[in-house]
């Protein structure tokens, strides 16, 4: 499979980091890393709800606690693939959405992470979507912020 | 299926986005909308029927011409939905950012501090 090219109706998110590549992997795949990053902006992983049994068929789960309210949110997905320190896929078990992370080594301790959702949402497995789809649904967001008179984002 | 599976599933198609981006610059008809396409009329009402099923467009009944409107909610909801999705990511780096720098500054045995 080519890392590269990207595919009908997918997502990709891309960050370089300033740490070596198996020290990022890492951090996706420790628990006591997880917890320190995970939950986005005003939302907490606690250490002791995250469980990780990272290889194929194993479980990913997490409780997203929301900072403000307490409220909180069970996100649990089942690895596809643990392939250190380059590579790791997961589906998540409510939606069927596939999440690659691929890892790069850029040198000087740098380290690219790609983030590739796929089947996003769920009509999207259907041939007839996949096939459709012939622009990324990353860069479609964009242009239906242009649309709607929303500003696109960047990452 | 829900609502935003029902858009994204309309939206799948490139000839019913290229429709819905002349509608966002205003109405217009069907004649109107077969006009850029290499299609037959039967082919663009198809793909109008689907946008219009998704909530995407909505057409006037009693006009002779049956002008298509772009329900701007509909799209507003599916763009909501994947900037949420990259706001996510864009602030779970941002944190994941931040432990690098951290535990790269603190000297410890297990973590590879080259050049700092």
């Amino acid at each position: 499979m080519n890392d590269h090219t990207p595919d009908a109706a997918e997502l990709i998110f891309t960050r370089v980091f300033d740490a070596p590549r198996e020290l990022v992997f890492r951090c996706m795949v420790e628990p006591e890393h997880l917890a320190r990053f995970w939950g986005p902006a005003g939302v907490s992983a606690p250490l002791d709800k995250i469980t990780v049994d990272a290889r194929p068929g194993g479980v990913f789960e997490a409780v997203m606690v929301n900072d403000a309210d307490g409220s909180e949110y069970r996100m649990r997905v089942i690895y596809d693939e643990v392939a250190e320190p380059e590579r790791l896929a997961w589906t998540d078990q409510d939606s069927g959405m596939t999440t690659i992370s691929t890892f790069t080594d850029l040198g000087g301790g740098r380290t690219e992470v790609r983030i590739r959702q796929r089947k996003v949402p769920a009509p999207f497995r259907s041939p007839e979507a996949q096939a459709g789809f012939a622009t990324s649904l990353d860069r479609f967001a964009e242009y239906l912020g242009t649309l709607s008179g929303h500003e696109g984002g960047t990452i | 299926m829900s609502a935003l599976d029902v858009t994204f599933t309309a939206l799948a198609d490139p000839t019913r986005r290229a429709i819905v981006a002349r509608l966002a610059l205003g109405d217009a008809t069907v004649n109107e909308l077969a006009e850029p396409f290499d299609m037959s009329l039967p082919a663009v009402s198809k793909h109008l029927k689907v946008l219009e099923r998704s909530g995407l467009i909505s057409r006037t009944r009693h006009a002779q011409y049956r002008p298509c409107h772009l329900e701007r909610g509909a799209l507003d909801a599916a763009a909501d939905w994947i900037e949420e999705n990259r706001r996510i990511w864009t602030e779970r780096f941002d944190q994941l950012d931040r432990h690098l720098r951290e535990i790269q500054r603190a000297p410890g045995p297990r973590e590879e501090d080259r050049g700092r």
